[in-house]
């Protein structure tokens, strides 16, 4: 892992990133500015299933409002979020908080695609209220998305977290 | 009191003095800021977007606007009580820093620009509050409104990139590991 770090860190394409001074920066603002769209998006998503707001629309026109805003900000996400690791992959390969975030991510995106189409199915069949099993999974899926958030500003405080857990050398 | 001896004071504080010296503080205070601004911001484009007339206009303005509220202003007190904390660990740095100065200007642009919305354009809600366009001034709010909070979001990264971080501990400063 370390040696595909530096490698990495070697190319034309990770100078260029790491040298351009805006460059990192504008990647990561964009990086918040979708976390914002995402998070929020997911949220009033959750919201809607556990009855708290938007009730006085189908649970299928809340899906449709913010479901696109959410795929289309972890696309934007994933491109910013690859540019950054290959502007700084020794940094993020190194952290603990890299690799557990990215585990949740994989979790939390598919937790959302396979509950975004049973809910939806749910509300076909059962549209008055959603089970206590769907009440807990859109709770379930907050805390994941809080817990990518909290990882994503770890990587910079790695060794300060995790302690003798971080990965640094 | 002068605002030199001010900053000073935050800065030598019990609360400013904790976040450098706690190992965990910090990181722990500015995710909780980064989450609650990246909440703030989302809610806020929710609100900005239908006063854009985006998606579209069959759900009332006051109703998007109204459920929208708590979420906003509790994400706007969690993340101004974390600034607050992170200000005072390095008062006298962030207080010199352009980008810091900017974000600060750009937050009070985007709390001014509601203000005004809320006390001129607002009052003639009945007239397009549903299945209607909204008036040129509301979609003037709205867009001013992503702009600024965007830039505060700019300039906030810049700030990371930019404080000159001095945080040299003093010889006889202890550090809290357990926290």
């Amino acid at each position: 892992m370390h040696s595909f770090a530096q490698w990495l860190q070697q190319t034309s394409a990770s100078h260029t990133i790491q040298s351009v001074s805006w460059v990192i920066p504008l990647l990561q603002s964009i990086h918040i500015v979708m976390i914002g769209v995402v998070f929020v998006s997911s949220l009033m998503i959750a919201l809607r299933v556990l009855g708290r707001m938007r009730v006085d629309e189908p649970f299928q026109a809340v899906w449709s409002r913010f479901a696109p805003w959410m795929w289309t900000g972890l696309c934007l996400m994933a491109v910013t979020g690859l540019t950054l690791v290959v502007g700084e992959p020794t940094r993020e390969f190194t952290a603990l908080s890299f690799w557990l975030k990215m585990g949740l991510l994989v979790l939390g995106v598919a937790s959302t695609a396979f509950y975004g189409r049973s809910l939806r199915h749910a509300a076909i069949v059962a549209p008055a209220q959603f089970s206590v099993g769907a009440k807990l999974a859109s709770i379930f899926i907050v805390i994941l998305w809080l817990a990518v958030i909290f990882l994503g500003r770890a990587i910079a405080y790695d060794r300060e977290v995790w302690g003798a857990l971080s990965l640094h050398a | 009191m002068d605002l030199p001896s001010i900053i000073q004071s935050i800065q030598a504080s019990a609360p400013g003095e904790w976040m450098r010296t706690s190992l965990k503080a910090m990181p722990i205070v500015e995710s909780i800021h980064v989450l609650a601004a990246a909440t703030l911001f989302g809610t806020i484009l929710i609100v900005d977007l239908r006063l854009l007339g985006l998606p579209d206009t069959r759900r009332p303005f006051t109703v998007v606007s109204r459920e929208m509220l708590r979420l906003t202003w509790s994400a706007f007190c969690v993340s101004l009580i974390a600034g607050m904390l992170m200000f005072a660990a390095n008062a006298h740095t962030y207080y010199g820093n352009t980008a810091f100065r900017l974000k600060m200007l750009a937050l009070l642009g985007a709390g001014v620009n509601m203000a005004l919305f809320q006390g001129i354009t607002f009052r003639s809600v009945a007239a397009w509050d549903q299945n209607a366009p909204p008036p040129l001034a509301g979609r003037i709010a709205g867009a001013l409104s992503i702009l600024l909070w965007v830039c505060v979001i700019f300039f906030a990264r810049w700030v990371g990139f930019t404080k000159g971080y001095d945080f040299a501990i003093p010889q006889d400063t202890h550090i809290n590991f357990q926290f």
